[in-house]
């Protein structure tokens, strides 16, 4: 087997470099038996961590071909990459993780010190059911490795955040966690789940940790003022866009007849941004279901999903935005509603119990086979929204609909834009410090534009990079009418 | 070289797992301690992996006096008493130390710790967070450590401890990069663990190379019964590079049954009363026998089922079984695991007192690194508690050393260990090659059934490896040399054992020898090594 080594000695080297090496491994051979074969039979000075070749200790996380895997239970294959964690590097694959170890709270057992020993009492076993999905780290720092506001921003990173939680949750901890965790950046996460993706053990950092200690902090009364002044807003106005302009939802019929037959009826849930903000794609999309053969149905009573609610823990209208929502829809009867919002579109599959299926515009107009459009003249790449690649896993579909009708599509790996979970309002500087990241990443493609399929990293990409970002229906409109 | 590294401390603990996390957290009320990992401090030893469980009496049912009796019946009668009375008596104290420190272990509906059935034992007794009972653990010292005065240094492997006197009083050491340091201290800790990996199939982590036995030994400590290596029965045998990862007891714990490949639930013939709860030991040698005599499957095991238990129960009592064979392809819901012996515990280890001192002054050793807890075999679910009762005992009497106006460190001893490193840049066989050696023959010739002509091929082998030029080309391979070393010393240690007792007692079984005698009256009690003397002890009276 051949792989690829990044090798770097700060005694020799300037930068590091990749080797090619070969090596003779068993079938169903980890990750970890390759490093191993390395140093055993070539290079006795390869520095790697490993402990208990178990996935349990976490000691060997590595990434491989880019992304954070445990070096122990990840099958190798033929010509991987093998770097070490984006973390600061001391040689070859070890990084630094003595700053990140220093920033995990302890739990602190009050005056006594814990030399007392307590009966069980306090501790309920619903509370430990509570605890247990934040307790199963194994501290790889996977998570904090590939967190774009660790990156960017002076956010001690999701495990962090873990900790504060699972801390906040215990009686038997008598520290204040939740003006720790502010402290260490709270409010810097934008819960785009990326540390979900890559943690070994799925732990749901942003759901499980980040948003619960915001609902905590806002009881307290710490929330951001830009994100309390817009939960006001949703209360008050049921959207948390200001109107500025007709929104969308005055513009057009409560049924739009497609052209020629009518191939599937659907509902049509527009979200705030799209309804009030940047209205456009959001009536582009309408031509384009139109064109497909869709009915389009557009209940008039629809309000904000709650997304920006509960990404910033104040989502005490939230259960009301919910009822009023699905019965919105229900009222008018359909069994399918499309979102084109990816935020929104997260928001019902993942917080909402619908009577009816919820799909992304992406998803459903590749699934019933979309009518082909002409090429539309340039080079465009495609930024994965986070709510729409995690939050509902869909990747494949907008590219498919991009290559079919961009002249040049140039794909580039997702990241976070730092527009998400409330940053962008809350904390612009640093949405804007992780937007400068993913900027350089878009220049590098020699784009011309960027496509993406959701208005907060549209309106957020656009900032950073100064390209012009399309909506995926508008370019699809495009090519419908070359 | 010039060790301008240098410390100084009241108490060095050495290793950091659960008990030198314990041992550290004790230790440091007393005065400046200092905890050393050659890995990073929670993540080396095997508390971290270990996943089954915690013994601990807490119930009125269940009786100190009952764990210590099951104690001693599963350890083959080679229990020192007086050890396994503290470890009965404490565990439960210790166990509500760390849940007041924060520890999520599995609750009952009435809020009190669960517990569940564990081989050789007549109570559920044992308490446990899911099947990560160990990750647990750690993760809760650790938490009580980094909220400790400790100061935690990783990445630093002890290469010799240093002596002052008959006392031991520090030790030197030597970092990722090779450079060397020396740590001196009024008291020391060894916490180093067990020896698994001098086995070519085991579920220690790679950091189980015995070292604190051969630290111990050049320093001139005893040891006892270093033959009785605990092989746990259910390790993972496929795919290859997975051999020996353990398949926790938890699994039979929660009712999962044993089949050779004609389907028989063979343990009916090897222990009817107990069946797949029986001792570890016995539960061991039927695996083996099975596959010696031709029932075994494809990759030389069993077949370990669970099939039969509701999926719910699988999913929230063993989930990591589950993830992690879900990994190689295997839904352990649908099919069975397959599972053969896998070196798993050092019962024997550093001869300690219940204060956990060592038989030199100033030297104290806790975990799996001592010897007489778990006599001939352990029962699944002590060895947590054993970190926990002897770690903090380890900690508590370290720090009672008095402190003393150290002397520098013995010029004599450095220069000896500078010596001895710059003889490793002479050696011409890389230490990855005499591992590879030193654990084929201890696993073909001083495995689960072992006889004498076996022992002396590897008695002789060991003794050529060791003979062996070691060799390194740079200072980051100084660390795995040294330990290196330390391995074929163990080894050496076990086959003297294994020789020594000529009977099949616990773990240790020879099949070319009848004795008359029952585990209750047999003759022997520990074998014993030294620098000085090695030995098996007679029982008075009794041959």
């Amino acid at each position: 087997m051949k792989v690829r080594i990044s090798r770097f000695d700060p005694g020799k080297d300037d930068v590091p470099h990749t080797e090619t090496y070969d090596v003779r491994v068993e079938d169903g051979a980890r990750v970890l038996n390759v490093l191993d074969a390395v140093r055993d039979d070539i290079d006795p000075t390869l520095g790697y961590r490993h402990c208990c070749r178990a996935g349990q200790c976490g000691s060997c996380a590595v990434r491989v071909n880019g992304e954070p895997v445990i070096a122990c239970m990840e099958e190798a294959h033929d010509g991987d990459l093998i770097e070490p964690l984006e973390l600061p590097r001391i040689r070859d694959l070890i990084t630094d993780i003595a700053p990140v170890m220093a920033q995990i709270a302890w739990l602190n057992p009050g005056a006594d010190g814990g030399d007392i020993p307590v009966c069980g009492c306090e501790v309920t076993h619903e509370t430990i059911e509570e605890i247990k999905p934040l307790r199963e780290c194994i501290e790889c720092y996977s998570c904090i490795s590939s967190c774009p506001a660790f990156a960017a921003s002076e956010y001690a990173g999701p495990t962090v955040m873990r900790q504060e939680q699972r801390l906040n949750l215990d009686p038997r901890d008598g520290g204040d966690r939740i003006e720790e965790a502010i402290a260490k950046g709270l409010f810097a996460c934008t819960t785009c789940h990326k540390c979900v993706e890559v943690c070994p053990k799925g732990i749901e950092t942003p759901r499980k940790a980040v948003e619960k200690l915001r609902a905590a902090a806002a009881k307290r009364g710490l929330s951001l003022p830009a994100h309390r002044a817009l939960a006001l807003l949703v209360e008050e106005t049921g959207r948390s866009v200001e109107r500025k302009e007709t929104p969308f939802l005055e513009r057009v019929p409560d049924v739009i007849e497609p052209e020629g037959e009518v191939r599937a009826t659907v509902g049509f849930f527009v979200g705030c941004m799209f309804n009030g903000r940047v209205i456009q794609p959001a009536l582009d999309a309408m031509e384009v279901l139109r064109k497909n053969g869709i009915r389009v149905v557009i209940p008039k009573d629809q309000v904000c999903c709650g997304s920006p609610l509960i990404r910033t823990g104040l989502p005490g209208f939230v259960p009301e935005l919910i009822q009023r929502n699905i019965a919105a829809f229900v009222n008018v009867g359909v069994d399918t509603v499309l979102t084109m919002c990816a935020g929104c579109g997260s928001t019902l599959k993942n917080d909402y119990d619908t009577p009816f299926r919820v799909a992304d515009i992406t998803e459903y107009l590749c699934e019933i086979g979309f009518v082909p459009p002409a090429k539309v003249a340039g080079t465009y790449t495609y930024h994965d929204p986070c709510h729409l690649l995690r939050g509902q896993g869909i990747s494949e579909q907008p590219r498919e609909l991009l290559r079919s009708v961009a002249e040049t599509f140039v794909d580039l790996p997702a990241r976070c834009c730092g527009a998400g979970g409330g940053v962008k309002s809350g904390r612009p500087d640093e949405a804007a410090a992780i937007g400068a990241v993913r900027a350089e990443m878009v220049k590098a493609t020699g784009a011309d534009f960027i496509v993406t399929v959701c208005p907060f990293c549209e309106f957020h990409l656009h900032q950073v990079t100064g390209l012009p970002v399309k909506n995926i229906a508008t370019l699809l409109l495009e090519g419908y009418r070359e | 070289m010039g060790m301008e590294n240098r410390s100084d401390c009241h108490v060095l603990v050495i290793g950091s797992g659960g008990a030198g996390i314990r041992a550290a957290v004790d230790a440091s009320s007393a005065g400046e301690t200092i905890i050393v990992s050659k890995t990073i401090t929670g993540k080396g030893g095997c508390t971290v992996m270990a996943e089954g469980g915690y013994n601990a009496v807490l119930r009125s049912a269940d009786s100190v006096a009952m764990h210590y009796e099951d104690t001693m019946k599963g350890g083959a009668f080679l229990n020192d008493p007086a050890l396994v009375e503290v470890l009965a008596r404490e565990a439960p104290d210790r166990i509500r130390d760390l849940f007041t420190w924060g520890a999520v272990f599995d609750l009952t509906c009435d809020n009190e710790i669960s517990q569940r059935p564990f081989g050789g034992q007549r109570f559920p007794r044992t308490c446990y967070a899911g099947d990560h009972t160990g990750h647990e653990m750690v993760m809760t010292l650790l938490e009580r450590l980094r909220g400790s005065p400790v100061e935690i240094r990783d990445e630093l492997t002890v290469i010799d401890l240093l002596k002052d006197g008959d006392a031991v009083s520090g030790a030197i050491t030597c970092d990722r990069e090779g450079e060397l340091g020396v740590i001196t201290a009024d008291a020391v800790v060894l916490a180093t663990g067990g020896a698994g990996q001098v086995y070519d199939t085991t579920t220690n982590s790679t950091a189980g190379t015995g070292d604190g036995y051969a630290l111990g030994y050049r320093a001139g400590v005893e040891l006892i019964d270093m033959e009785q290596v605990q092989f746990h029965p259910t390790g993972a045998v496929y795919p290859y590079d997975t051999r020996g990862r353990l398949i926790t007891e938890a699994v039979r714990g929660e009712g999962g049954i044993l089949l050779n490949t004609k389907g028989e639930r063979f343990m009916e013939k090897y222990d009817p009363a107990r069946m797949e709860l029986s001792t570890r030991d016995v539960v061991a040698r039927s695996i083996a026998t099975e596959v010696l005599e031709g029932r075994g499957t494809e990759h030389g095991g069993a077949w370990l089922d669970v099939t039969h238990l509701p999926k719910e129960q699988i999913e929230t009592r063993l989930p990591l079984m589950l993830e992690q064979f879900l990994r190689f392809g295997i839904d352990i819901r649908t099919r069975p695991m397959e599972v053969a012996p896998t070196a798993h515990h050092f019962m024997g280890g550093l001869r300690i007192t219940p204060e956990a001192h060592t038989t030199l002054p100033h030297l104290f050793a806790a975990g799996e690194v001592t010897g007489g807890v778990h006599g001939g075999n352990r029962l699944g679910g002590n060895a947590l508690a054993d970190t926990q009762v002897f770690g903090c005992r380890a900690g508590r009497a370290a720090a009672a050393v008095q402190h003393t106006v150290k002397r520098a460190a013995d010029a004599d001893q450095i220069a000896a260990a500078e010596e001895k490193i710059s003889r490793l840049y002479e050696g011409t066989v890389p230490s990855a090659k005499i591992r590879r050696s030193m654990k084929r023959i201890m696993w073909s010739n001083v495995g689960i059934y072992r006889n004498e002509l076996d022992l002396k091929v590897a008695e002789r082998d060991i003794a050529k490896l060791r003979a062996t030029p070691l060799g390194i080309s740079s200072p980051r391979e100084i660390s795995d040399a040294v330990i290196t070393e330390n391995m074929l010393l163990v080894a050496s240690l076990v086959i003297d054992g294994a020789l020594l007792r000529r009977e099949s007692r616990g773990a240790h079984t020879r099949t070319d020898v009848k004795v008359p005698w029952t585990n209750e009256t047999s003759p022997f009690g520990h074998t014993f090594f030294s620098k000085a003397k090695s030995g098996i002890e007679i029982l008075e009276g009794r041959l």
